[in-house]
């Protein structure tokens, strides 16, 4: 029993020793960072607006009336206002992000890949927003990811 | 059915019952001799009695269930309504690339009228260098938009300066053009319209000319029939009807055409219910919307709105005097008097038409002579009311009966917003006619001998923006876009050398062997596919093998990745059929509809999403429900990077192989592209994208007999002509591919060190291959043996049919 009682202090020493090691170093880990600014934007995502940045005048407009309509809680037609923007400039990296993250509010999950991807095949480094971007694609693909793990 | 009898019977039945109750008199009498006998006059008199109030219940009945019937048709839904289908609304907005030719045409085509003056929705015209479109309102698939006036301005063959209704704006859009409809078997179509859309001068000259009385009568009129009898005993046949309108549209919408007096009682009681139910002003409405004024091929014209259309190309509020006249007068004969083929009688009857407005002072006499002066004008054929593109309604329709009942989309009125593009529509049509009867006179073939199919897709979102079923565009048969089969020939190849690309074990500068090819099949038989100019070609870096599309080079290369992969690698670009393991698939014994090999092709086009051509945009209910919207889908099959090395050697096709020919007429080679030709050249293809749309083109014989063209003579001229129409836009890379040196081993080398070539590579694959000018001397093995040891080691039984 003693002998129980000794393994089971140690171990349990052992786990949290564990525990803390990790965070004692988190504050200096970039990634660890990352992952805190990525909360960040998570948390946004109320605050995200689909009309938000600088667009071609066209996609603005569509941009703005998506807006409208999710802000309506009409995701059907912020979708079809997307997909008019996406016709206008097929290749736009920020417009596949806003249709993707549209699909994952409404739990349109196999869309949400596909376009994600495309997200990523048109990001160009040359983009205004190019960071923020990329770090918005990444992170819905995570969080995407450990929806479907579940 | 006997009750319906009844009413005719009526008069002739007083006598039957006469004799069959003398005759039972008669019998009865000696049963009972104590009765006195009632005098025969008494006797008849009480049984026309009976028989009169049997007679009254009888039609009583029958009346009730007539009241029901009409009752239960003429409230609600009068008529079952075509799908109507839509092209494209035409998105207008700074930095669009447009010619103002386009413009033009997409807006003739969508009725709208050249002007002087724009003042009303539905006209455009000049203002200097700007041009002024008065939009018409339109409920579109996502937002209903009002008549409003838009003002533009072009700069170098792109839309400049953009502003609605005075207001600088980002974009506009005009409403897209209606290109057809689905029609029940009957093939009724009508546009519906309510009574105060339209003209007032309209109505009364309908009631002037058919029925005067109208406003007067219960449903018939007395003094009409007798009128017309006199007319008609007059000039010894029958000239005038005694109809009145409620009559004729109980004859129309609930009768057929039989001349019998049967019918014509049940019209007369009928036209009496329906005044007792429903208003004048009902009646007149759908008498407007059920009046048939016409045939266009199989469809009939049914209704005002929709005549107005088919004839003058305008709304029915926009017609002037002569063409309401015109229209109210053909209701006595739409064929008779049709405009299109009888301008002559059209305009005689017109005058009547308007004499009878003067005469009633609907109209003055002024007006009268001035609508007289007047020539008959009607649409130009070509129009929207006439305009159908068979092949992409097909292709509609097919797409639609996955999620539709046919029977829905046939009766109640759907709207379908599609992705036809009208103006690369029209280039196909005509590239591909023009060209065909070319090639045919060039064959010294019969006219009709040719027969050719195109596709042409957007790259990126596999929208179908315009599809040729036939050289006969407006033919509503076999559409052989879709439903051909044909084999595709060396539009095999790009699968095969994408297979070798993804394989990780080759890339364009591998060198591969020309060599005769020989494979036994497990019957014993033998599969010798030779080059089309017969020659061996020898060792050669592998994007040329696809470049000048060499058959043995190729189907060494397949053997030696293996069948399976390819067959793999045809099932993740899209292809969606069993595709039999043969060596022969290699260079295309496949067979696909044009279709079929767009799918197939888009892949490539979209940087690796496999992608359906989709059709149709949104779907709405008549009164603008969105039932469904269709958004871009497709999956990931290949890296982007993977397919922009394999694009590189598409492209190379253009720069030095079998589709040269395009870069000098486009002065660029960033086309991806692949000609094909089946055995004894039965079919001719070609396939191409740039950076904005892929065009598949087919052509070929219906009888599957051999013609003297290839892919590169026969189909790529029809996809040159389509692209010059609608603007090349060069081909910018995917992702940033890996360039090297190599030398004539293959090998990536420092130009410096007899480098003779630069190549692509697999991002981030170099630093594995590059080798130094040492390591660069003929002593290094050619890739080649490399592959073949490889593939030796692990080859199945294919590899040891090569010989």
């Amino acid at each position: 029993m003693v002998r129980l009682v000794v393994l089971v202090c140690t171990l349990v020493s052992l786990l949290s020793a564990c525990s803390i090691l990790p965070n004692s170093h988190s504050e200096h880990d970039p990634r660890r960072q990352q992952s805190t600014e990525d909360n960040a934007l998570l948390a946004q995502d109320d605050l995200l607006h689909l009309d938000e940045g600088e667009h071609h005048p066209a996609v603005q407009v569509l941009l703005t009336q998506a807006e409208q309509s999710r802000q309506q809680g009409d995701a059907k037609q912020a979708l079809a206002y997307l997909d008019r923007a996406r016709q206008i400039q097929p290749r736009n990296s920020a417009i596949f992000y806003r249709q993707a993250w549209m699909n994952y509010q409404i739990g349109e999950l196999q869309q949400v890949q596909q376009l994600l991807q495309r997200a990523q095949l048109f990001l160009r480094s040359s983009v205004a927003n190019y960071e923020v971007l990329q770090r918005r694609i990444r992170t819905l693909q995570n969080q995407l990811k450990a929806k479907q793990g579940h | 059915m006997s009750s319906t009898k009844k009413p005719t019977k009526a008069t002739p039945s007083k006598n039957k019952p006469k004799a069959k109750s003398a005759a039972k008199a008669k019998k009865a009498s000696p049963a009972k001799p104590t009765l006195k006998k009632p005098s025969v006059k008494k006797r008849l008199w009480s049984w026309s009695w009976r028989l009169g109030i049997i007679g009254l219940v009888a039609l009583s009945s029958w009346l009730v269930y007539l009241d029901a019937q009409l009752r239960s048709q003429f409230d609600g839904n009068k008529w079952t309504l075509p799908a109507k289908v839509y092209a494209r609304p035409l998105s207008l907005y700074p930095g669009l690339l447009i010619s103002p030719q386009q413009l033009k045409a997409e807006l003739q085509w969508n009725d709208y009228k050249a002007v002087t003056h724009v003042t009303s929705p539905g006209t455009y015209g000049r203002e200097g260098s700007d041009w002024i479109i008065y939009r018409r309102a339109f409920s579109f698939a996502d937002r209903n938009e009002g008549a409003v006036k838009i003002r533009l301005s072009f700069s170098a063959g792109r839309i400049d300066e953009l502003s609605v209704a005075g207001q600088s704006q980002g974009l506009a859009r005009i409403e897209p053009q209606y290109i057809g409809g689905i029609f029940p078997a009957h093939h009724e179509d009508r546009e519906l319209i309510a009574l105060q859309d339209v003209p007032p001068e309209l109505v009364a000259a309908l009631v002037a000319v058919e029925d005067r009385a109208f406003f007067d009568h219960h449903g018939i009129s007395i003094r009409g029939i007798l009128r017309a009898m006199k007319a008609n005993v007059a000039a010894g046949r029958t000239v005038q009807g005694g109809s009145t309108l409620t009559q004729q549209l109980v004859k129309n919408f609930f009768l057929t055409n039989e001349r019998s007096l049967r019918r014509k009682v049940k019209e007369a009681f009928m036209a009496l219910l329906l005044e007792l139910h429903y208003s004048k002003e009902d009646i007149l409405q759908a008498y407007l919307n059920e009046v048939y004024l016409g045939q266009s091929g199989r469809r009939s014209i049914h209704g005002i709105a929709l005549a107005s259309r088919f004839y003058f190309a305008k709304n029915v509020q926009q017609l002037d005097l002569s063409e309401v006249a015109l229209l109210v007068g053909m209701v006595k004969g739409p064929s008779y008097y049709n405009p299109f083929r009888k301008p002559d009688r059209a305009r005689a009857r017109r005058d009547v038409v308007l004499n009878v407005m003067e005469e009633l002072n609907i109209i003055s006499s002024a007006q009268r002579i001035n609508a007289q002066g007047k020539g008959i004008k009607v649409a130009e054929s070509g129009r929207a009311g006439q305009r159908e593109y068979p092949a992409f309604i097909q292709l509609v329709k097919r797409q639609l009966q996955t999620d539709y009942r046919l029977q829905d989309l046939q009766n109640t009125g759907l709207r379908i917003f599609t992705t036809l593009d009208p103006w690369l529509q029209h280039a196909t049509e005509k590239s591909v006619q023009q060209h065909v009867t070319k090639l045919e006179k060039q064959a010294g073939y019969k006219p009709r001998t040719l027969e050719a199919a195109a596709v042409v897709t957007s790259v990126d979102g596999a929208e179908v923006r315009a599809i040729v079923g036939s050289r006969r565009v407006r033919y509503f048969g076999f559409n052989r876009a879709l439903d051909a089969q044909r084999s595709i020939g060396s539009l095999a190849k790009p699968a095969v050398y994408l297979t070798a690309l993804s394989s990780g074990r080759y890339n364009w500068s591998s060198i591969v062997d020309d060599k005769p090819v020989s494979v036994a099949g497990q019957d014993g038989s033998l599969w010798q596919p030779r080059n089309y100019d017969k020659k061996d070609h020898g060792k050669m870096f592998m994007v040329d093998a696809l470049a000048r599309s060499l058959n043995q080079a190729t189907a060494r290369l397949g053997m030696k990745i293996g069948i399976g992969q390819v067959v793999e690698t045809f099932e993740r670009l899209g292809v969606e059929k069993t595709i039999p393991p043969y060596p022969s698939i290699l260079l295309g014994s496949l067979s696909m509809s044009p279709l079929q090999a767009t799918q197939m092709f888009q892949t490539y086009a979209s940087g690796g999403f496999a992608m359906k051509p989709r059709a149709i945009q949104a779907l709405t209910t008549s009164d603008n429900q969105v039932l469904t919207s269709y958004a871009l889908e497709g999956r990931q099959a290949f890296s982007p990077a993977l397919i922009e090395n394999l694009r590189y050697g598409m492209q190379q096709v253009v720069v030095q192989g079998t589709g040269k020919r395009l870069a000098r007429a486009f002065n660029t080679t960033k086309i991806a592209a692949k000609t094909g030709t089946s055995d004894e050249q039965r079919d001719a293809w070609f396939a191409g994208f740039d950076d904005r749309h892929l065009g598949v083109i087919w052509l070929g014989r219906d009888d599957n007999k051999s013609m003297p063209f290839t892919g590169a003579s026969g189909a790529l001229p029809i996809w040159q002509s389509i692209f010059k129409q609608s603007g090349l836009e060069p081909l910018t890379p995917l992702v940033d591919l890996d360039w090297a040196w190599v030398n004539s081993y293959g090998l990536a080398i420092d130009e410096d060190c007899g480098g003779i070539r630069e190549m692509p590579f697999m991002p981030d694959s170099l630093a594995a291959r590059e080798v130094s000018c040492d390591a660069a001397k003929p002593s290094t093995a050619p890739q080649i043996d490399g592959a073949e040891k490889e593939t030796n080691k692990r080859s199945g039984s294919w590899f040891d049919w090569l010989f």
